[in-house]
Order: structure tokens, then sequence, then C-alpha cells
């Protein structure tokens, strides 16, 4: 695989809750790594509260992550641009909200949005530059004399999206970008953002609790749980073969009156208590889980991508394998290396 | 089986100045007891309208300008103010969209609770914080979370409140429009399970109202399929779904990506409006409707309990 655009390595951040007396820390992300690279939409998946838009701020510098190394062309932008980042880091990455309600500014019409971000970052705001923005996410021209409300949800969200693309970015960081949308339009924001990452050459970071979208749109999908990546891979092999039980869980609970097993309640509640209390693995695991850290373990391989999982179950049987897997995984509890690792076993 | 609501031919307009928009146009269904009937559909097409109209929520500019609802017998239209404030609630209650945010902000959930027993029921303070508390449990909340405001619950706890406070006084009938919209997909299975059990225990009918088709399978007995203010199919859910007779059917179900099988490329639902008098989706029909050029026909028997709104030339396939 080619070098990858933007590396995440070790990521972590820590929240400040409760008042003066009663302060703790709350890890909302540890410890993460991974790659994203160009041409790629990236999907990280997960429940509400696994930290997934977490990672998606640390990575648009709307916080600064508590540990960790973000390497964008191989250079640390937690280094180098301390807090706020640089419009040179916003010229490569640009994000897209979850709410197209409250992303736009209801006093200016969709001109004004399209034409900022091409002013501050020194690009000539022609109406020829306006006209071909706004065509290239499906919408007419006409609409740039319009004002947010009179537009509907999903196409305020493909303004944002072309906000976004004013600045020719080489990263969209998409967080839900159609979990308020109207079914009857999310399908079209879907196959805006993958002809955009075929035309363009563009990377994503998708970030979604809709698995289906993830199946549909990612090319690699990454499962987030309590703050930890717990599964990532091919995202057809990830869904249709999951190795984590959190996955499992994740997918049980969409809705599919195609499913074989009809949906059981009792079974998958003790599913998330086994989870939540990694203790009591329901698949025979003896508290391994409890007692050290699970490391990423390759459980196949797809379209020249490992599929891996962080789970003591899926440890090779031999003794040698699980030595060298070991030895690459570092147990101190650095993942640092891992997707590297990973990558120099599949090629 | 005797049905507890029937809502025959009603026809809502929403009347502007000199426009007027219909809301829902000649839909009739019947809900019966202990029955989960569905209605499904894109935003706008007339879902929630059917809801508020049942409940008498509607205000002008909208307007009921024909059909009638039946509620065990009685004629839900002809109510008057006083009849209405009993009728609500205690005969049919409603979990709204967003229900998360449906509750007052400054008062704990148990002043909420409490509200509904005194006002309805007229009971003293204290007993209806103990039925406040047993309500809770009924939902799977710990009762001393009653003295709790409502940014201090999730999500998904919030909605479980709601729908507590829903079925307090027994209602015959929930309706529940998008109830788990706002939630991700392990709450929403959650609340989904709460909702089975519930019904189960207390057996009231439920008239559910969501987009997602998926979801209302796995819930529904009967469902039917609103477009542009007109059910354009309507039949037991596992038959619809499985063998979708409308055009329309068949795209909602598409619009959402599936979790099996190849991908590929998915197509949105229609894009434009739908005009005054052309159904507009004959466009994309597979078959030729010129006749439904014009309109969406009315709804013709396909099958015994089949309900489907094509051209009888076309015939089902």
């Amino acid at each position: 695989m080619t070098e990858p655009l933007l590396s995440v390595r070790g990521l972590t951040k820590d929240f400040q809750v409760g008042t003066v007396f009663s302060r703790r820390r709350v890890r909302a992300v540890n410890d993460v790594s991974f790659d994203l690279p160009a041409g790629r939409i990236t999907a990280l998946v997960g429940e509400s509260g696994s930290g997934k838009s977490t990672i998606a701020r640390c990575l648009a510098r709307l916080e600064q992550p508590s540990a960790g190394q973000v390497l964008l062309d191989g250079e640390d932008i937690l280094r180098t641009e301390r807090r706020r980042a640089s419009r040179a880091y916003r010229r490569k990455v640009q994000m897209v909200f979850q709410d197209p309600f409250g992303s736009l500014n209801p006093v200016h019409r969709i001109e004004h949005f399209l034409t900022r971000p091409l002013v501050l970052h020194g690009h000539q705001a022609t109406p020829e530059a306006l006209r071909e923005l706004i065509k290239t996410v499906g919408l007419t021209e006409d609409m740039l004399q319009s004002y947010p409300h009179e537009l509907s949800g999903g196409q305020r969200q493909r303004v944002s999206i072309a906000r976004a693309l004013a600045v020719e970015p080489r990263l969209i960081l998409a967080d839900e970008p159609t979990s308020m949308l109207d079914v009857s339009v999310r399908v079209g924001v879907l196959n805006l953002m993958r002809r955009l990452r075929d035309e363009r050459n563009i990377a994503m970071l998708y970030i979604t609790h809709d698995l289906g979208s993830a199946r549909y749109l990612a090319d690699t999908t990454m499962v987030m749980f309590a703050g930890e990546l717990v599964e990532g891979g091919d995202a057809l092999a990830v869904m249709d073969a999951p190795a984590h039980p959190y996955t499992r869980l994740l997918l049980s609970a969409v809705p599919d009156p195609e499913r074989a097993g009809s949906y059981d309640p009792v079974e998958r509640a003790r599913l998330r208590e086994a989870i939540l209390n990694p203790t009591s693995c329901p698949y025979g695991d003896d508290g391994t889980c409890s007692r050290t850290e699970p490391v990423r373990h390759i459980v196949g391989e797809d379209d020249g991508q490992p599929h891996w999982v962080r789970c003591h179950l899926r440890a090779p049987a031999s003794d040698i394998a699980r030595r060298v897997l070991k030895a690459t995984d570092r147990p101190d509890g650095e993942a640092d290396d891992d997707t590297e690792k990973a990558e120099t076993t599949a090629a | 089986m005797e049905a507890v609501l029937e809502v025959s031919g009603l026809r809502v307009e929403y009347r502007g100045d000199g426009r007027t928009v219909v809301g829902a146009d000649d839909v009739s269904f019947s809900i019966g007891a202990g029955e989960v009937f569905g209605l499904a559909g894109e935003s706008g097409c007339g879902k929630s309208t059917i809801a508020n109209a049942v409940m008498r929520l509607l205000k002008p500019p909208a307007e009921i300008t024909a059909g009638s609802i039946r509620f065990q017998g009685r004629d839900v239209l002809a109510l008057d103010a006083r009849e209405l404030r009993a009728f609500r609630w205690r005969e049919i209650a409603m979990v709204f969209q967003s229900a998360m945010n449906s509750l007052n902000p400054v008062l704990t959930i148990g002043e909420q609770i409490v509200d509904i027993f005194t006002t309805h029921e007229r009971m003293k303070k204290r007993a209806a914080r103990e039925r406040a508390g047993e309500l809770l449990e009924l939902v799977g909340i710990d009762p001393g979370r009653l003295k709790a405001y409502p940014h201090q619950l999730s999500g998904g706890m919030r909605q479980r409140v709601v729908i507590a406070m829903a079925v307090a006084l027994r209602p015959r009938l929930l309706i529940m429009d998008e109830p788990t919209t706002a939630l991700d997909v392990v709450v929403q299975q959650e609340i989904m399970a709460q909702i089975r059990d519930l019904q189960r225990e207390l057996g009231f009918s439920i008239l559910f109202i969501t987009h997602d088709m998926s979801l209302m399978v796995e819930l529904s007995d009967r469902m039917g399929v609103m477009y542009g203010g007109r059910i354009v199919e309507l039949a037991d859910a596992k038959d619809l779904f499985a063998n979708p007779l409308h055009p329309y059917t068949e795209a909602l179900m598409n619009a959402f990506p599936p979790l099996t099988g190849p991908r590929r490329e998915l197509t949105g639902l229609f894009d434009a409006p739908r005009t005054a008098d052309s159904c507009g989706f004959h466009v994309r029909c597979p078959e030729d409707r010129s006749n439904c050029s014009t309109n969406i026909p009315d709804l013709r028997e396909a099958a015994p309990g089949r309900w489907v709104a094509r051209s009888p030339e076309g015939g089902p396939r």
C-alpha cells in the first residue's frame, strides 16, 4: 500500500469532568492508531459515546489530544502546530458536521459559504469557481442566491460538502453526515461522497453508527468501543465475518427482517454485559481480557487489507506464532506500530 | 377482530394564502386490539399528519376536510374540548418525534410523571409519586432517578421515561412517531425490546410511524406505506417486505444500504416533489402507468388483505 495521507499513532484524549471539588478524568479515546490513505473512505463505527466524534474533533484540531501523534505527510502536526491549527492544515483537512441545520449561518446566502473558504485560503472567488463548486455537489446555480432555510436538509448537507471542497482538501472528516437527513436524500449524499473519492482521490473518515451505510460506502471499517479500536479491516469482511463480540453485538442491533434468527433481547443483554465486564466473556474466555490488554491479531486478509481484531480468543494457537505477534506488538500497551506491522504481515 | 381505531377516507388540507397543500388524502386503515400497525414513508408524506389528526392535535392552517376517525365506536372528530381532555392520554397516548427533547428541562422526571396522575386521576401527591416510581421500574429505570433532571439522563433513558409517561394511564392505543430516530442502533434495539415487553404486558395497540422499513417490519403486524399523502400499499408487514407490489415501497426499502449480499449502487428516492396532480412516481414505474401520471390511483385489493395503489391494468407482478 502507498504511504498513508494521515497517520494517527497512540491518540489519547482525556476530559476533565465534574466541579472543582469532585474533578475526575474521563478517557474518551485511548491509544488509538490508524492510517487514512488517499482515495479511500475509512469508516469509524460504534455506538454513541464510544469516542468516534472525539477522534474527528482531535483530527480537525477542535480538541487538543492528551497524547499521541497525528502525522500528516509524515509530519507530526501536534508538535508543529500547538492548539490552533494553521491555515495550511485546514487547507488539507476539512470537516463536514452532523447537523446541516446548525452548521450554516441563517443570515447568509449560500454564495457566502462558498466564497469565504475560497478567499481565506487564497483562491479566486470567481463566479465560475462558485458555479463549478455548486455543480460538483449536484445543486443548481440559482441556489447560490438562496438562504439556508430555503433548502432541504439534504441540499444543505451538500452545501456543507461544497464548502469543505472549496479549498481542495486532501482529507474530509465527515461526522455522521447523513444521520439527520431524511431517507429520501441519504443515499444521494452517500453517492456524492463516493464520487468525490473516486474523482478527486480524497481521503475520507466517515463516522457513523449506521453499519449499513458504512458497508455501502467505506473501503475500510474500524469498530470503536469505549474509546478503543477493537476490530478493523475491509468493510465487507468486517461486516460479513465479524470477529469481535462487540462487532457482533452492533450488527445484531441493526434491524433486519431477513436475518436468520430473530433478534433476541435476552441474548443481546448477556452479550452486552459480557463486553462491558470482560471477565465473563461468553465465548469461553478465562478472563484474560481483564488481566491483560488484548493485542491485535490478524484473522484474515481481503483486498490486500489485513482484517485484525483485538480479542484473546483469536490469538494464534501455536506458541511460536504468539511469540512473534507479541514481539511486534509490544505488550507495554504501546500499540503505535500495530498498523505498520499489520501491513508488513500482509505484504 | 374488533377495531380499536378506524380511520376512513381522511383528508387533511393545509390552507395557506392562495395555496392549499393536501397533507393526507383518502387515508383509510384500521387497527385491531393489541395490533401493531405501521405507517412508513419519507418526510412530508403525511405520516405525522395522520398521527396528529388522530390525536386531534391539528391546528390551523391544517383542516380535516373529509373522512372520519372512530375510536372504539366513538367519533373522535366530534369530541368537544372537555371530552378531548379526558380522551387524550387516557385513551390514546403519543410518543413524539424527538421525544428526548419533549421533557421539561427545569422539572425533575418525578414532577413530570406525578403531574400526569394528579391531573388525570386526581391522585394525591404521595400516591402519585409511588405510582411514578412503579412506572419507572416498568421501563427498567431505577425509581431513585425520579429526582433526576432530564439532562442527567442519557438519550435512551429519556426516551424510556417518555414511553413510561405515555403508558401511565394504560391507554388503549399508543401512537409512536419516529420514537428511535435520534438514537444509535444499540439503544434503539433496547427501546424496541422494551416496547414489545410493555405491549405484551399491557396489551395496548400501537400506531408506529417511521421511515425505517426494516425496523417497522420487525415490530409491526400490518403496515401501510404512505407517499404524497396517500397510502400506496397496505398489507401484512412480512408479506409486504418480502414482496413489495408498489414501486415506491421498493424504492423506500432500497433507500437503506443492506447489511448482507453484494455491494451494489443504490439510488435515492425520487427527489422532485410531487406536484398537485401527478403521482410523481409513475416516471420510474417499471410498467407503463400512463394513468398514474395524473394522480396516485386508489387502493385496490390485489390479494386478500393486500392493498396496492396501482392502475388496474398493471396487476400484481
